[in-house]
């Protein structure tokens, strides 16, 4: 019966490759991420960068996409003003600042938790205003060197990623781990939700976009748990983009954005992570961009960018090579069938990244 | 225990059943043709038997349940040995699959092994759509006299046509397509170009093949269209708008199977199966340090002739291609995997007139048509 539901799944995805804009949907999905009204107030998380996980009278509860992110919030006369900010997947070291027309709001943080990437505040959000919420570590805008870990692939290893949690864990330097989709094995909530409660094992938090297995699922809920599947933030003055490519191309929606993005980062040091490789080293398997001329098309733009890394999932194993000229790395380590001959095993890639220089050092550091 | 059951059930059931039809044999006798074992040629005077007439019963036992296990169809018309032939082809073609399939998946789709593997399970899901195919031909076919392979094509054609691309990720929509073929004993010799004169994007092909096993398309004397062809092609792709040009080589081993020698139910058509290799590089704007990449070329189709020893002859087949640096990409949704699937004609239809059509559909979807002039070649 498992079999069954796994070849009708397949099928599925097949059926849905077989349209010519499969990921049209998700580009769409994309734009509504992070945004509420909720008695009286409109909140809007610029970028999409948060999702709007729960929404109760006074208390707006978010799941963050990114170290720093901005949340406006127009509230209409006889609106609730007294608002508990609760922001899960938060940097341990996350603050919270609100002003309205550039004069600072009154914000009280609450107590610490148990789990340093929850955090809550108390902030005023006067009736009749448009204030402007901003949740982000300090100097997060400041040029400065930083690490952080790439990681892809846990899948059906999701009850061992605890490893690779404490693994990362013990280096105090990573600030974040940066995710190249395939959370889980089939995208149902269960998996989702599990993939978030293990989580709750990492001291930092993880950003991430979807891969193909978040797909595998007739109803796909990716979005309303980790928001979107394109998304671009900056921390330390260096950008990163994700880029949705579970159905092995990006959507002309989604190319759109990225467009933007590159331009914004063309002058910096910008990193793209996405889960299925723009090309495969190893060409006669082509864990790749479906149309290798789609590929070329799209590394041409990077290049063209000045894009200075590229980080993919996908493939269960580890390679350096270069696409179009940009160093790129397929890291695949969460656990997921691992690739077999390669001895590698599960694994994450560290990498230290300075405004100033570019990407000065990715690391394979190994799990098992 | 799986393979035991196979053998089990090719070797008991076409038994069994023929057991229970051996009443209705009586009308539809079909005189039992052996496979013959020689790949070389053999006269379509030897391979014209006579045809089965058409039946709705055995026909609509071919979709339900014949379109899961193929030879069903056969089987009640009481021509078990065609059925038995579908039910060592199906279960050749799962066999490949899982041949194929299982170590793929158990080794993580390993670098080291990954490119034979995919050859083997893309062998096998050829075997099974050709029986598929070939299935649903043999209920259908004997309602209609089955068309005939060309005694001989002429030495040269050239042909000139539109070709129209719907592709999200470019905008690139109208071509003109043009194209030479030449037949030299042996030799094949193909050359063709599509150009987008409003993006600048063009698409050079240059190869040849060398018959190594069947009778020459120029002069078949009689043969029927089994081959074997060694292929060899340079391509060269330019996109001005996006920056960059493709360029390579490959190398394709291309084998047709005249499907009468299966059956004389299938009389009238072919399947293909092929695989080869290619190097391609990608050249961008500036300095790159890049691999040339490989890719693994497969395709298989099902095929039918077009006339009957007239002036008008010609083929269709529908196909699957695993190459994805064509114009139609490969199928989203597959991880990169999945090729594309076409569907193409080219017919000679009066004097040195004909038409080629195409139809395929992957990341892009793409139709062409153009018109053929043969030089020489009379039928």
């Amino acid at each position: 019966m498992r079999s069954i539901r796994r070849g009708a799944a397949v099928l599925a995805l097949l059926a849905a490759g077989c349209s010519q804009r499969p990921a049209e949907e998700r580009a769409l999905k994309d734009l509504r991420v992070g945004q509420v009204d909720a008695n009286g107030v409109a909140f809007t998380v610029e970028d999409g960068l948060a999702v709007v996980r729960k929404v109760e009278p006074g208390t707006l509860t978010l799941w963050g996409s990114a170290p720093a992110f901005h949340v406006r919030a127009v509230s209409s006369a006889g609106a609730t003003e007294e608002w508990t900010v609760v922001v899960r997947n938060a940097m341990p070291d996350a603050e919270l600042s609100a002003s309205v027309g550039g004069e600072p709001l009154l914000v009280e943080a609450l107590p610490e938790g148990p789990l340093p990437t929850v955090k809550t505040w108390k902030v005023r959000v006067p009736a009749g205003a448009e204030a402007r919420l901003t949740v982000a570590p300090p100097l997060w805008d400041q040029p400065m060197p930083f690490r952080f870990a790439a990681l892809a692939d846990v899948q059906e290893a999701l009850p061992r990623v605890g490893d690779i949690y404490r693994r990362i864990n013990a280096d105090p330097t990573l600030r974040f781990i940066y995710f190249s989709g395939d959370l889980t094995q089939r995208g149902t909530v269960e998996q989702l939700e599990e993939f978030q409660s293990r989580l709750l094992e990492s001291r930092i938090p993880l950003f991430a976009t979807l891969g193909n297995h978040e797909l595998i699922t007739p109803d796909p809920r990716y979005h309303e748990y980790f928001g979107r599947g394109n998304l671009h933030f900056t921390f330390h003055g260096v950008h990163f983009t994700m880029i949705d490519s579970g159905n092995g191309s990006l959507d002309p929606r989604a190319e759109e954005m990225l467009d933007g993005w590159l331009a914004a980062g063309r002058d910096a040091v910008h990193i793209l992570g996405t889960h299925i490789p723009i090309v495969d080293p190893i060409g006669v398997r082509n864990g790749a961009f479906a149309s290798r001329n789609e590929a070329a098309a799209l590394l041409a733009k990077l290049a063209n960018a000045k894009l200075d890394l590229t980080l993919y999932g996908h493939v269960h194993s580890y390679y350096s090579f270069s696409n179009a000229g940009i160093p790129s790395f397929i890291s695949g380590g969460g656990g997921a069938i691992p690739e077999q001959f390669d001895g590698v095993g599960r694994h994450f890639l560290a990498v230290e990244v300075d405004p100033a220089q570019g990407v000065r050092t990715v690391s394979l550091v190994r799990v098992d | 225990m799986m393979v035991r059951l196979w053998v089990l059930v090719l070797a008991v059931l076409p038994g069994a059943v023929q057991a229970q039809v051996c009443e209705a044999r009586a009308v539809g006798e079909l005189p039992a043709q052996a496979v013959p074992a020689q790949v070389e040629p053999v006269s379509l005077a030897e391979v014209a038997p006579a045809r089965p007439r058409f039946e709705v019963l055995p026909a609509a036992v071919s979709v339900v349940p014949g379109l899961l296990l193929h030879g069903m169809g056969p089987l009640v018309a009481g021509d078990t040995a065609t059925a038995g032939r579908h039910f060592l082809l199906e279960g050749s073609g799962l066999g490949l699959l899982l041949a194929g399939g299982v170590p793929i998946a158990l080794s993580g789709a390993s670098r080291r092994v990954i490119g034979p593997l995919y050859a083997v399970t893309l062998a096998g899901v050829g075997v099974l759509s050709i029986s598929t195919l070939a299935n649903l031909y043999g209920a259908l076919a004997p309602a209609f006299p089955p068309g005939e392979v060309a005694r001989h094509l002429p030495p040269l054609e050239l042909e000139l046509g539109y070709q129209h691309v719907v592709d999200p990720a470019f905008d690139y929509r109208h071509f003109v397509s043009v194209g030479a073929l030449a037949r030299l004993e042996r030799v094949r010799l193909e050359a063709g170009a599509k150009l987008s004169p409003g993006e600048g994007n063009v698409r050079v092909r240059v190869g040849g093949a060398y018959r190594l096993l069947g009778a020459p398309e120029g002069a078949r004397a009689g043969a029927d269209g089994t081959a074997l062809d060694l292929e060899a092609a340079a391509l060269a792709h330019r996109y001005p708008t996006e920056s960059f040009t493709l360029a390579g080589g490959e190398l394709f081993l291309r084998g047709r199977y005249d499907m009468a020698r299966f059956s004389p139910r299938m009389a009238g058509s072919f399947a293909e199966m092929g695989v080869g290799f290619a190097m391609q590089g990608y050249v961008y704007a500036g300095p790159v340090d890049d691999i040339l990449f490989e890719q693994l070329l497969f395709t298989f189709g099902y095929g039918v002739y077009l006339g009957r020893g007239g002036p008008f002859r010609g083929e269709a087949m529908l196909y699957y291609d695993h190459r994805k640096d064509d114009f139609p990409g490969g199928i989203r949704g597959g991880s990169g995997v999945p090729g594309y699937v076409g569907l193409r004609g080219r017919m000679l239809l009066t004097g040195p007139w004909g038409v080629a059509a195409e139809l395929q559909a992957g990341s892009a979807v793409v139709g062409r048509v153009s018109l053929v002039y043969a030089l020489g070649g009379e039928p």
